[in-house]
Formats: structure tokens, sequence, C-alpha cells
């Protein structure tokens, strides 16, 4: 196969031409020497003879002439031609590549800007999260004490800076209703780190981050644009933060959204604060930027040594710990990788059935104009340009395809926005040069796909010939590749309808879960605390008792609660507890998730109590409750109550007596078993904590009622985040959702494509073979026989690519492993209902040809050949 | 009465040339001399056709060329035939053999 060689550009130079035609007129010239003319004469008859020299030239660089332009302009005038002939064929499969490329590239512009893209910060590959951990619990919440910042900041010699953050929420009441806002607390070297500064306005001075220095706050674009109506002037205004008089001296990019998208504002927290000194009080999340050319690897390193060293010095508090260094754009990225990717292979899947059936289009569509290419073949066009040609109609196609696929891709993140806010970086996708780029790649890699196989059989010389001649006689009309491409859809549908089936399951799984507590009726919202206020224990006490109370004396509500973390969502918090008493070395570590509550908790959230007694809000020694887990695992046929424990995290609490045994609940989330957890009663409120209110009726008709109460007795507090209980629930399986939603909607596309693929090859089969048909029926054939006959040509591949989906699916469960919930990745009744389902359309799909098969009327069919 | 290039077809001139080449490597005037003294004057070839079509075949890939000296010590751009061109060479002379006998054959009954 040479014929792309032609495509090619190849040139005589003209230099080498004018010596080949110049080496002619010598010769002539000798020769009319030799037949005696005097030597100038010789020559003029010589140039004379040989002709007009500029016009062969010209001819020769004709035969060179690149034709690739012209012969590009003349396809596209063809497939333009084409496909206003046939608007059917053309619009079929325009949508199918709409919807398979849109698709495709509205996925890719997802993964290109979460997964693919740097962070939208100056050499974000420099970026790292550092955290502290016990490698002997699996608490994901790493904190690290400011104070071992400070030293690790000294120590160190691969970062350039280390920079830590908490974040609160805080009462901002410079505005007629005070508004709960978002505040960073960040650390000296912040904006090093970040290497960003503010758009308007200044950084910290190094007056601000001092202890007692005056307050200033840097706002977020976003807070400035809602609140402020992005006026220049702010800085140098001042916000009442909790009361505080605070000054606003910048506003940030709006590409800035860290510690996340709801960031207001950030203030220096100084590094000589009082509760920073406790090497056991941790309360930063650390980011740091490596010095140039660091590897991760060399950071880790280097931080162990450090942190060995601090061990050393700190025994106490220090030795256990370890560090832990990830680049921050994998710790933001968390778990969606699995699900983008997942998503990519199902669009990607998704495509190429669209690809094979627009193939089986082409195929019969190359079988019915095969009167038009034997022409052209016998007119003399070399094969190359008959592909090039139905090459260009395919990428025609494609392209039109692609560029109403693009809208879909532009629609994106609106789609990703509203249905997984939670998504990482999801404010980031946007179409871009690069999506597009990547839509015009698919293009090409869907003609080439779609394109040559039909292009290079229908211009099988051979075939065309004989096709030429068997047309009207041919009665086998059996199309093997055509099959083997609708065999393939259908396995890929099936794969697809697995995995969705299964996910479908998970879900149907996870609502029939018992989570041990009794989520319906239940009102949660938020107060706006902040830290600061966890000095005075007592009065905050004081505070969280009167709020509980009033909403317990509130007509409407039956019972009301907190608790640290919102009850099935998750939230972890999990630390090493030590036995007062004593325990032997040979028995395993209590490691326990640890729950904040108040003593109303297991009342208001119906969790029962197994033995002894709810524990005690008192000023005296702490108590707890554990659950049935914890009893079990640690404690197995011995009493629990009466032992005391100490938490080695939780700097506050000194050794606590367990009084109580509850019912396991799934606190941690649904979709996880009740792991050994320990309810410690603070009726403390802190940032983070959650108000459960339960009430008679709807739980949202509750709100204002709630929001004015509380209004009533602290005016300056705003009160925010209502939810019903079981909307967070759900709010926590959104990305869960998200995947199940678009697998469901991807699997009944591809199995539509699959049934119109079978539809068509069937349809397209029986024409070819209605001469038979009424043949046989002339000869006493029953209807009866050829619908059964065509129902099963159509089932049989259906069969065959059900079992090759089942295997594909069977090797694709990995993928899916970790996502699924209750349900095993070879569940065999959704595997079988699955198949069960596509028998049955694909049945419908060739039901259909196959009876108009039978109702051919054999005298017309005859009477026509 | 020499046959001039209108009379001659396409495909014809393609066919001598790939024939005169078939002998040997040879350059254009070489070839248009020969297409003459073999025809006995017959046939004559213009330059005009001769060239293009010598550039079309080699473009092709059925001759290939090289440039050498000539018998008189003159840089000239020689072709000869490839084993591509050998093949076409066949299947066209057959093709003309087959053409020529049957027309010989309809004016000889047809007499």
């Amino acid at each position: 196969m040479s014929w792309w060689k032609s495509l090619l550009p190849k040139r005589a130079s003209d230099a080498q031409m004018n010596s080949e035609l110049r080496f002619h007129i010598d010769e002539l010239t000798d020769e009319n020497i030799a037949a005696g003319m005097p030597p100038d004469e010789a020559r003029r008859r010589a140039i004379l003879e040989f002709g007009g020299q500029e016009k062969i030239k010209e001819e020769v660089r004709d035969v060179y002439r690149i034709r690739l332009l012209d012969a590009t302009v003349a396809n596209l005038k063809s497939a333009f031609r084409f496909i206003r002939k046939s608007p059917t064929f053309s619009a079929t499969v325009i949508l199918t590549l709409a919807l398979g490329i849109g698709a495709n590239s509205a996925v890719f512009s997802a993964i290109d800007a979460i997964l693919l893209k740097p962070l939208p910060f100056p050499d974000a590959d420099q970026l790292m999260r550092v955290d502290q951990y016990n490698p002997k619990t699996s608490s994901p919440l790493h904190l690290v004490a400011p104070v071992r910042l400070e030293d690790w900041n000294h120590l160190n010699s691969t970062f350039q800076a280390l920079t830590g953050y908490y974040s609160e929420d805080v009462s901002e009441s410079t505005g007629p209703l005070p508004e709960r806002v978002t505040r960073a607390w960040v650390s000296p070297r912040f904006f090093q780190v970040w290497a960003v500064s503010p758009v308007l306005g200044r950084e910290f001075t190094p007056d601000e981050e001092t202890l007692n220095g005056p307050a200033a706050a840097l706002i977020s674009d976003r807070f400035w644009r809602r609140r402020f109506n992005a006026d220049p002037s702010i800085v140098g205004k001042n916000l009442r933060l909790d009361g505080h008089l605070t000054l606003v001296v910048g506003v940030m990019t709006p590409s800035f959204l860290f510690p996340n998208r709801e960031a207001d504002l950030w203030c220096p927290i100084p590094a000589g604060l009082s509760y920073g000194q406790a090497r056991q009080n941790n309360w930063f999340v650390v980011i740091g930027r490596l010095k140039p050319g660091v590897t991760v690897a060399q950071a880790r390193a280097n931080l162990a040594t450090v942190q060995a060293q601090l061990g050393r010095q700190f025994p106490k508090t220090d030795a256990e710990l370890s560090v832990g260094v990830e680049p921050l754009k994998e710790t933001t990225i968390g778990n969606s990788r699995r699900s983008l990717w997942l998503l990519f292979s199902s669009v990607t899947l998704l495509l190429f059935i669209a690809c094979t059936n627009i193939v089986a289009l082409l195929l019969s569509r190359s079988a019915q104009r095969h009167h038009e290419i034997s022409v052209r073949f016998s007119l003399g066009a070399p094969r190359g340009a008959l592909i090039a040609q139905l090459l260009t109609e395919t990428f025609l196609l494609a392209l039109i395809g692609c560029g109403l696929g693009l809208f879909l891709a532009a629609a994106a993140s609106d789609i990703f926005r509203s249905l997984a806010a939670q998504l990482p970086r999801v404010e980031e996708i946007h179409l871009d040069g690069r999506i597009v780029l990547y839509s015009l790649a698919c293009s090409v890699v869907v003609t080439l796909l779609c394109g040559l196989v039909p292009a290079i059989r229908g211009t099988r010389r051979s075939l065309s010939a004989s096709l030429a001649q068997s047309s009207r006689s041919q009665v086998s009309g059996r199309n093997p590749l055509q099959w083997l491409l609708v065999g393939v859809q259908v396995a890929l549908a099936v794969t697809l309808l697995a995995g969705a089936g299964l996910l479908l399951r998970s879900f149907q799984q996870l609502g029939r879960v018992n989570p041990g507590f009794d989520a319906a009726h239940i009102l949660t919202f938020q107060l706006s605390m902040n830290w600061g206020e966890t000095g005075d224990l007592k009065k905050l006490r004081q505070f969280t008792d009167r709020i509980l109370e009033t909403l317990r004396a509130t007509p409407g509500v039956a019972a009301a609660a907190i608790s640290v973390g919102a009850p099935g969502t998750p939230f972890r918090y999990q630390t090493e507890l030590k036995l007062t008493e004593g325990r032997a070395d040979t028995e395993p570590k209590i490691v326990a998730e640890n729950r904040f509550v108040s003593a109303s908790y297991f009342a208001t959230m119906r969790i029962p109590l197994l033995a002894g007694e709810v524990c005690r809000e008192t000023d005296g020694p702490p108590t707890l409750v554990v659950n049935r887990t914890f009893a079990d695992n640690y404690f197995p046929g011995a009493p629990v109550i009466g032992h005391h424990v100490q938490s080695m995290n939780l700097g506050y609490s000194g050794p606590a007596a367990i009084v109580g045994i509850s019912a396991d609940a799934r606190e941690t989330g649904l979709d996880h078993l009740p792991i050994p957890t320990a309810y410690w009663c603070a009726p403390i409120a802190e940032p983070g904590t959650y108000f459960l209110v339960r009430t008679h009726n709807a739980p949202m008709t509750m709100a204002e009622t709630v929001r004015q109460q509380i209004h009533e007795i602290d005016p300056a507090r705003s009160v925010y985040d209502f939810a019903p209980l079981e909307q967070r629930f759900s709010d926590a399986l959104a990305e869960n959702r998200l995947r199940t939603v678009l697998l469901t909607f991807f699997a009944a596309t591809a199995l539509s494509l699959a049934c119109i693929g079978l539809y068509g090859t069937l349809s397209y089969s029986i024409n070819v073979r209605q001469r038979e048909v009424g043949l046989r029926l002339a000869l006493g054939a029953l209807r009866g026989q050829i619908v059964r006959q065509f129902l099963w040509q159509g089932l049989a591949v259906c069969i065959a690519g059900c079992l090759a989906g089942w295997a594909l699916a069977a090797a694709s469960t990995r993928l899916l492993a970790g996502l699924l919930y209750g349900v095993s990745p070879s569940d065999v009744p959704t595997l079988s209902a699955v198949i069960l389902l596509v028998l049955v359309i694909a049945a419908a799909a060739s039901l259909v040809p196959a009876v108009r098969a039978a109702r051919v009327e054999p005298m017309q069919v005859l009477r026509d050949e | 009465m020499p046959i001039e290039k209108s009379d001659l077809l396409q495909g014809t001139l393609d066919m001598l040339i790939l024939k005169i080449v078939e002998l040997g490597p040879v350059h254009g005037y070489g070839i248009s001399q020969r297409i003459r003294q073999i025809s006995k004057e017959v046939l004559q070839v213009q330059q005009g056709s001769l060239y293009p079509a010598l550039h079309r075949l080699e473009k092709r890939g059925w001759l290939a060329a090289e440039w050498g000296e000539s018998e008189k010590g003159r840089q000239a751009k020689f072709y000869k035939l490839s084993a591509k061109g050998r093949k076409q060479l066949e299947s066209e002379e057959s093709n003309w053999n087959r053409l020529a006998g049957a027309v010989a054959n309809i004016l000889q009954t047809a007499q």
C-alpha cells in the first residue's frame, strides 16, 4: 500500500529539469552539425525543433504539483454533496458522534481540570501537605501542633517554608443581621508558601503577625463581591468579627480558594499564642513549599530525621509521631480520581459503541454505493483517492459531530457542579483550547476507527466487481463483519449495564441499611463558634446548656442534642486510648472513634443503651459511653463498665470512666460498618459542632422558629447550615450518586445504540435476502418459520455478545471494587438481570424486522427480480 | 506519414516508453530517437508529451532515474525500469496484444 506516498509532495527541481532539457537540445544540435549545418544555425534549429521549453517545464511541474489541496477541496465538496443527499443517514451519524464525542470531551474536561492540570498556584508541584500522625491509629485528621510546626520550620533543610492554618466560622456584624463567614487563621509565612499576593491592598505586616498586634484581615474575592459589591475602596474599612473590629488590608485573587471555596477571609495568627505552646494541642493543617529541585522522597526523609530528633528531645509527646508528606494536589483530588477514571472509561466505551454502530451503517452504505465506486474505478481513479474520499466524508461527519459535541462539553462544568458540588476543583472545569484540541483528536480517531474498515472494504476491486455482478442474485446476504460489530456493541453495552446495575444495587442496599439511629425528623444546624471561646469551658458549657434547654422548651421539638460531626456522615476522629488500669502488651491496642456529644444525644438519636447508664455532664472527671463493637473488640467476655481510659491526643481530657454501653450506630457514614466508638460527654459547642433537634413535623418547618429562639439568646451569633439529617446522608453520597446517574445514563445510551445496530443490521440482511424469503414462501414455508429464523439470527449474536460482555464485566470489576456497598462485583442476580434485560430488548429489536420479513409477498418479490 | 502526438493514445505512449526503457538505462533524447528509429519514422514523439510522460512514470514508481554521463561525456538523466514498471509493462503488453489481436481478427473476418 503506497497510495499514501502520492499524498506527499515530491518535486523535480527546476535546475535538474533545465539540465535534462538542455541535454536534449545539445544532442539535437550535435545531430544538426553532423548533418552539415554551421554551429549557430544548428543550435537555432535544434531549439526550434525542440519546441516551447517553458510549456514543457510547466507540464512537467504539473505532474508533481501537489494535488492534495485540490483533491481535498474536491473531496470536501463531494462529502457535502453526500451529506445533503442522505440527510437521515448523516443526521444519525452526526447525532451519535455528537453525543459520543461530546460526552467524552465533557468528562475529559473534568479529568483535565481536576487530575491533569497543576493546582492554580505558581510552581504548584512544590506544594506539599505535611501531616503528623501516629502510625498506630488511623485517624485521617492529621493536625499539627503550632509549636511543632515552628520546630519543623527551623530544623528542616528541604522546604522553603512551612505554614499552617485552621478555619472556623465567625459572626460578622457590621450589617443589619449577623452573617456567618468562614475565617482561616493563617500562621506566618502563609503567603510565602502560596506565592500569591493580594490583587488589592497589601499582605500582613510583621506587626500584625505578632501577639497583641493590630487585627487585620484579607478578604476573598467572593466575599468582596457578595458583601461589598466589589467596592474598590474596601481596603482600610473595618469588619466586626465576633465583636472585634478588624481592619481589611486587602482582597485576594478569585482563583485563591484555599482552604476551600467557602473561605471568606484570612487573619494572621501570631506564633506566640498561649494555647499554641502545648505540644499535644494539634490545630494546624500544614502546607509546605519545597525548595526547587527537591523530591518528595528527599523531603520525607528530611522531615523524618527532624521528627526523630524532636522525639528524642520530647519523648512524651513526639516519640510516637511520624511525618507524612504528600503532594497537595494528591490530597486535594483524594478519592475523585477513581470515580473520574471510571466515568472516563465508560464514556470511552460509549464512544466505541457509537463507532461500531457507525461502521455498520457505513458498511451497508458502501454496499449501496458500490455502483458509484466501480464506475470511478473504471474511470481510472486510484484506490488511494477513493479511500481518501470516503474518509473525507466520515471526517466531515465526525467534525460536525465534534462541533455539536463541544456544546455538551461547554455545559460540563455546570453539569458537574449541579450533580457533584463536592467534587474538588469543580470550579476549574471549563472549555478551553485543550478541550477543543482533544475533541478534534477524538474526531480524527473516530474517523480512522469508523471510516477505515468500510473505506478499505468498499474499495476492494474484486469485491466491487463481484458485487456489481451479483447484487441481484445474491442469496446468502451474510455479512459476518457487520454481525461481529453488533456482537461487540452488545458486549460493551452489557459491560456498562453491569457496572450501572451494580452501582444501583449498592444504592438500593444503602437505602435499606439500618443506621442504628433514627434519622427521620432530625433537624441539624450550626452556630458560629470560635476556638478562642474554648478558653473558658465553664462559660461555654452554660451557653450550650442554655441553647439546648431553650430548644427543648420550644413547641414542636421533642429532643435536642449536640454532636461534633453530624452522625452518619464522613467525619472521623480516631485516636488511641490508654487504659488507666493497665493492659497486657499482648492485647491489642485500643483505637476508637471519638464522638463528643451531649448526654441527651442517645435519647435524641434513639440509640438504645445496652448496659450501664448515660454519661454525666458534670464538672468532675469526665465519663464516657462506648458502643457494643468497642466492648466486643477490646473486652470480649469481660466487663467494660468501670474501666478508665485516657486519650493520647485529646489534650484537655483526663482519665474518663466508662459508664455505659450503647448499641452500634453507623456514625462515620451509612456505607461504613460501625467501628469501636467512644462517646465523650462534652456538652460544649465548638466550631464543627452540630445541633440536632428532633421535631414532631417536617424538620425544615422548624428552622425559622429555632433561628429566632437563638437570636433572642445571643443576637451576635449567626445560625446557619440548616438541613434535615437525612439530606446530609444524601449529600455525603453525592459523588456516589453522580457516578451512578451518569453510568446508568451511559449504559442506557449504549443499550439503545446496540439495539439500533441490531435492528439496522437485521433489516439490511433481510432486505438483501427478500428474494430468498419470497422463494421459500412460494415453495410453502410457513411464516412462523421465517420469523423464528430471523429472530434466532439476531438473538444468537446477542447471546454471544452477552457472554462476551459478562466476561468483560468480570474482567473490569476491579475498577468498581471499593465503589460498591453490600453487593459483590460479581453479583450473579445483577448480572443475570442485566443479561435478561438485554435479551428481552434485543428480542424486541429483532422481532420487528423478522415479522416484516415474513410479510413479504412472494409473487411481488419474484416479479421484481 | 508520421503519426503525431494527438493521434497517439496516452496509455500507448506510456507503454512504448516502458518498452524502450526495458532494453537498458536510457535518457529522454535516446528514447525519442529509438521510438523514431524502431517505428521506422512512423511514430514521432513530441518533447512536449515525452517529458511529462517520463516524469509521470517516474512519480508512479514505474521508472527509476539516475544522473550519469552520456557517450559524449555530457550530464544526462538516465531512466531505467523498476520492478513495478516491469509488471506494469507485462500487463499492458498482454492487454495490447489481446486488443490488437481482436481488432485484427475483426478486420480479417469482416473482409
